[in-house]
């Protein structure tokens, strides 16, 4: 399902005939091609935008414009795709899913894509229409399939997630489901728990264990919010706080102590990934402070 | 170094023309290839294509031009060009060149029709002319503009002195 070809920046220089460190100035420069990065922080290049820029360069008259010609290639799977469920074609909508994570990496498609497909969708025919039923269903059924097919955790994070959106047909519904998916795939496990269950809240934090949390949406009031959070809290101490898609009215709530994530759900979880990451780090180096006082005192002690 | 670089390869095309290659950002002549298959990307700069136009009409090293193409939308703004105009490349391309650059007088009568001349170059059908033309929205300041084809693709090239 997630088949996607990936160059490294010699082999992506070398299929465009230039040198690596002009690959990196377009980068910089364009915006494109635009790497992922591996394991190991190398860059990787999906195939299909590297070959899109390679047919474009042979017939364009400036670097700018054969990148604005590759861009308009790709963008032909969000438009396959808006086609598709505006005119309520399942597979024809799986296949645009198919062609776009040919070309890019999972996250990349489902922001570029699918995000951006429902977006359209969303504005072309209102949140509240049977199109965007159809939609918002089948994109829900996409993303949760993605996230059974993503691979175990890898990592010792575990996120906890308050769902307080509406249903799937929540517009940021859709956006939860990908941060879950980015922050699943980052080697992370991911548990989605609605708002309102406070009932045996506190055995499911034991049994995952979360070194975050984060509520998401914006639809559930926020005096409910706060009992869930409370409820959290009293169970598992003062863990990093974060709120995802939760806005008012276009107005973002108050906070204290709490981080706003960005509100695309790629950010976002870089974003909460990296202060766990911190806050990890951070408790590491108390505890090798700790250990260097116990050293420092057992030497005294001797001398 | 200066000076070899500003020797450029000439060749002849069809017409008898002399015809020279220089890149659409910086200018430069191409480095020697030293790949079997030489890129299309400037060696120099790596941030243009490599372009060829008529000798008298290809830009020095330090000349401003844009590249336009058959719909009037700017395909390539040169270094320079970006700091004349303060504009950046990649935020004008696909834009009307009008949103630019206009004919200094249009109510002259010896005054070209900057339009309809770029279309006619960028189609490949009219020799390289002169005009003047200003930026958009300014005043007083005028430019010489040398106008002629440039490729591939079929283009206009506007070269500003």
């Amino acid at each position: 399902m997630f088949a996607m070809r990936t160059l490294k920046t010699s082999e992506a220089a070398a299929l465009l005939n230039v040198s690596p460190n002009t690959l990196r100035a377009w980068e910089r420069r364009f915006g494109y091609p635009k790497p992922q990065r591996s394991a190991g922080r190398h860059r990787l290049y999906t195939h299909g935008e590297v070959a899109a820029l390679r047919d474009a360069l042979q017939q364009g008259l400036s670097i700018s414009s054969a990148v604005s010609r590759a861009r308009e290639a790709l963008s032909t799977d969000t438009h396959t795709l808006v086609g598709a469920l505006a005119g309520f074609e399942l597979d024809r909508a799986d296949s645009a899913m198919e062609s776009a994570l040919a070309l890019r990496s999972v996250e990349r498609s489902v922001e570029e894509v699918l995000l951006a497909s429902l977006g359209e969708l969303g504005e072309r025919y209102g949140t509240d229409s049977a199109p965007w039923a159809f939609a918002a269903r089948w994109a829900d059924g996409w993303l949760r399939r993605a996230q059974r097919l993503a691979p175990p955790p890898a990592r010792r994070l575990a996120v906890l997630v308050g769902d307080a959106t509406r249903n799937e047909l929540d517009a940021d519904a859709l956006a939860v489901r990908a941060f879950e998916l980015f922050c699943g795939r980052s080697g992370a496990r991911v548990m989605a728990l609605p708002i309102g269950g406070i009932s045996g809240l506190s055995d499911v934090i034991e049994s995952l264990s979360p070194d975050a949390v984060v509520i998401a949406g914006g639809h559930v009031p926020d005096d409910d919010v706060a009992l869930w959070a409370y409820r959290v809290r009293a169970t598992a101490g003062p863990l990093p706080m974060a709120l995802f898609r939760r806005t008012h009215h276009g107005a973002k709530v108050r906070t204290t102590a709490t981080r706003i994530l960005p509100d695309q759900p790629f950010g976002a979880h870089r974003q909460l990934l990296a202060m766990i990451d911190r806050r990890v780090t951070h408790v590491d180096d108390v505890a090798a402070l700790t250990v260097l006082d116990g050293d420092i005192e057992r030497r005294e002690a001797q001398a | 170094m200066r000076r070899l670089r500003a020797v450029r390869p000439v060749e002849v095309d069809e017409r008898g023309l002399e015809v020279v290659s220089f890149c659409g950002h910086c200018a430069m002549a191409p480095a020697p290839a030293r790949q079997a298959q030489p890129s299309r990307v400037c060696g120099h700069c790596g941030l243009g294509l490599v372009l060829r136009a008529t000798a008298e009409l290809a830009p020095g090293q330090h000349d401003p031009f844009l590249v336009i193409d058959t719909t009037l939308s700017v395909c390539a703004v040169s270094a320079a060009a970006e700091e004349l105009l303060g504009i950046d490349e990649t935020q004008a391309v696909n834009k009307h060149i009008a949103d630019f650059l206009v004919p200094a007088d249009a109510n002259a009568p010896s005054a070209e029709n900057l339009l309809a001349l770029l279309v006619e170059v960028a189609g490949g059908s009219a020799e390289s002319r002169t005009t003047v033309v200003r930026p958009r929205q300014e005043f007083g300041v005028r430019f010489n503009a040398r106008i002629g084809p440039c490729g591939p693709p079929h283009a206009a090239l506007l070269v500003l002195t």
